[in-house]
Formats: C-alpha cells, structure tokens, sequence
C-alpha cells in the first residue's frame, strides 16, 4: 500500500489550521479505509472498529492545531490510531467477538488468491473461508503490540521504518516483533492443518 | 504433509485486506462524524464553548505567537517588579511611622486614654515601665557602700515541683 502524496496532506492540514472544516473532511474521507483496516484488523470487531474511529478523528481534529509537521499527517494519524486501539484493546483484555470473519468475494478473483490455492498445498487442503477464520483466530492469540506490527506490515503494507515511527520504536524491534509473530502463526495454522476439527 | 511457510502465511494476511465493512460504511463515515461532533458540541457547558471560540479567535489572530514562553516569562517579571516598586514606595507605611511616634511622646506621662484621632478608635497605653530596668536587676538588698550582688536563682520558679512531701 503506497505512502500518499504528503505535500496534499500538508495543504489540507494548513486549511484545517486556518478554520477550513472542509479540509479535514477531506482528511477523513482520505484517510478512513486506510485506518479501517488498520483497527479492524486490530480489534476483529466491526462495531468497536468504527467507534474508535470516529474518536480517533475527533481527537485528531481537536488536536490538528498543535500539529507541527515536524512528521507527515500519514505518520501523526496512524500514530494517534494505533495508540488509540491499544488502550482500548488494553481495556477490552481478552474479550472479544469477531464480527468479520467471512472473507469478501472478491477475493475469488484476486491475483494472490488464484497463485496460493494453485500452488499451495496447506491451503488447497484446507478451505479458505475456514482457514481464514483460524487465522483471524490465530491473530487474537498474539499480543495486541505483535498484532499490530503484524497488521501494519503484512496486511497494509508499511515499510519497516514507517512502523518504526509509528509505535516509536526501533526499526530492530519491529523486525524482532515480526519474526516472533510469524512463528506463533505458523504454530497455530499448523495446528489446525494437523487437527482440522479441534 | 507440507507446513506453512512464511510466504503462505504472508499472503493469507495479505488477503485480509478483503475484508471489508458493510456496503455503504464509508460513504456515511463523514455524516456520523459530523453528527458526532454536533451531540458533542451540544453537550459542552457554555463557558467551555466560550473558551474555545475565544480561543480559535485569538488563533487566526495569530496572537499566540506573542504569548510564547519568553514573552510571558517578561510580562510576568515586569508585573512583579511593578508591583513591587508600588509596595515600597508606598505613602501608607511612613504615615504610620510618624503617626505612632506622635502617640507614643503624647502619652508618656498620662495614664491611658481613648483617642479619636484616627477613624478607627483606639486605646492608647501608657508606655510607662512598672519598674526601672536598674530596680529590676538587683534581687538582693544592698548597702550604700558594697557593690550590687547578682545572684541567679538556680532553679525557675516554673520548674519548681507543686507538691513537696
């Protein structure tokens, strides 16, 4: 997933400062299926998803004239996102229901889709919808800070060094984090390859 | 029977980016945003709003530019040194000096005495000492001819016991 234009994003940030509510509706339109995703993935709940959000932009709008810009608007808002979703996940504790769990249909047609089931045999064992399920399951077994390394460079796409100043961590703690969490999945698909019904 | 490899696992997450919320979400993102911040503004105390608008006036005024740490850190010392200047120079302490003075020379030989002089009604005491510090000083008597003894009691007449047996 590319990194959007951050010269736009500062244009928009300006207005928002000098009192264009527009601008930042523009933001939010811009920014919210990104950071959908983001928190989706995180919580695995719909409904707590959007409610985060909404405080997340509000936050953001009420906090957007103390931006400096001494970090892109993309960094700040995911920053303020991720930070957000861990306390609530740190609120939550281990509660909770997924509510998204069937995979979209338009994934019959997706290019990764139509390689993996040709050439994999795990996931041409398995059924996908099933082995989604358990990898969403697998997902919430690993600790709210792995889920979201593991969220923001699998699933999104960021760089190394992006999710660095995000969590404001060094880029060898995330590689750190990654590699631990990689493990802990394959231990749980392979789990369920072995013992489908478990 | 083969095991997940890294590349599988990163394209199954990869796939989660499929999935997606219902139909329609983000398009009324934006209104529930809005009505969001509307219930939220209406639920704030006036004086809260208040604070804010005079706030983001003050903000596209550029003002806070000039309430930057030096300048107030300035203000505030040059408030101080005002003010104190105002407190040492003040007129009200020298009247009170010249004021007791008088009152003291007026009534050192009379007894006390209530005076009217001032809009607060005061009585005035004699300043007159009881004794003389030279009579205080001598416990003993003496004869004309010795030299004064001093004695100090060795022990205060608060420290002695009430009740001997």
């Amino acid at each position: 997933m590319d990194k959007p234009r951050t010269d736009e994003d500062q244009q928009l940030v300006a207005r928002t400062q000098s009192g264009d509510a527009g601008a930042f509706d523009q933001l939010v339109v811009k920014y919210t299926p990104r950071l959908y995703g983001l928190v989706y993935n995180m919580t695995s709940n719909h409904e707590d998803t959007n409610d985060l959000l909404q405080d997340v932009f509000s936050k953001a709008y009420k906090a957007i004239r103390g931006f400096r810009g001494k970090s892109s608007f993309y960094t700040w808002i995911h920053s303020i996102a991720v930070n957000m979703t861990l306390n609530f996940l740190k609120k939550r504790g281990r509660r909770f229901q997924l509510s998204l769990d069937d995979v979209d249909a338009s994934i019959q047609n997706d290019k990764e889709f139509l390689e993996l089931t040709a050439t994999s045999s795990p996931v041409r064992e398995a059924d996908l919808s099933e082995l989604q399920r358990r990898l969403n399951e697998a997902m919430m077994k690993l600790s709210d800070e792995h889920r979201a390394v593991v969220t923001m460079f699998h699933i999104q796409g960021m760089p190394h060094a992006e999710i660095s100043k995000i969590l404001r961590v060094s880029e060898g703690t995330v590689r750190s984090r990654l590699f631990y969490a990689n493990r802990q999945l394959q231990n749980y698909l392979d789990e369920f390859r072995k013992n489908p019904v478990a | 029977m083969n095991e997940f490899d890294d590349n599988e696992i990163a394209t199954l997450l990869r796939l989660k980016r499929h999935e997606q919320p219902p139909p329609g979400y983000f398009e009324n993102f934006l209104h529930e945003f809005h009505r969001r911040q509307r219930d939220e503004l209406l639920r704030q105390p006036l004086w809260r709003i208040c604070l804010e608008r005079t706030h983001n006036f003050l903000f596209q005024l550029n003002v806070s530019s000039l309430t930057s740490y030096p300048a107030a850190v300035a203000a505030v010392l040059v408030c101080a040194a005002i003010i104190s200047l105002k407190i040492y120079q003040g007129p009200e302490a020298a009247t009170v000096a010249v004021q007791s003075r008088s009152v003291l020379s007026a009534t050192a030989n009379g007894e006390g005495q209530w005076t009217l002089s001032s809009p607060v009604a005061t009585r005035v005491f004699s300043t007159q000492p009881l004794r003389e510090s030279s009579e205080s000083a001598h416990t003993h008597s003496r004869g004309s001819g010795t030299p004064p003894r001093y004695v100090l009691d060795s022990v205060p007449v608060s420290y002695e016991a009430t009740f001997k047996f």
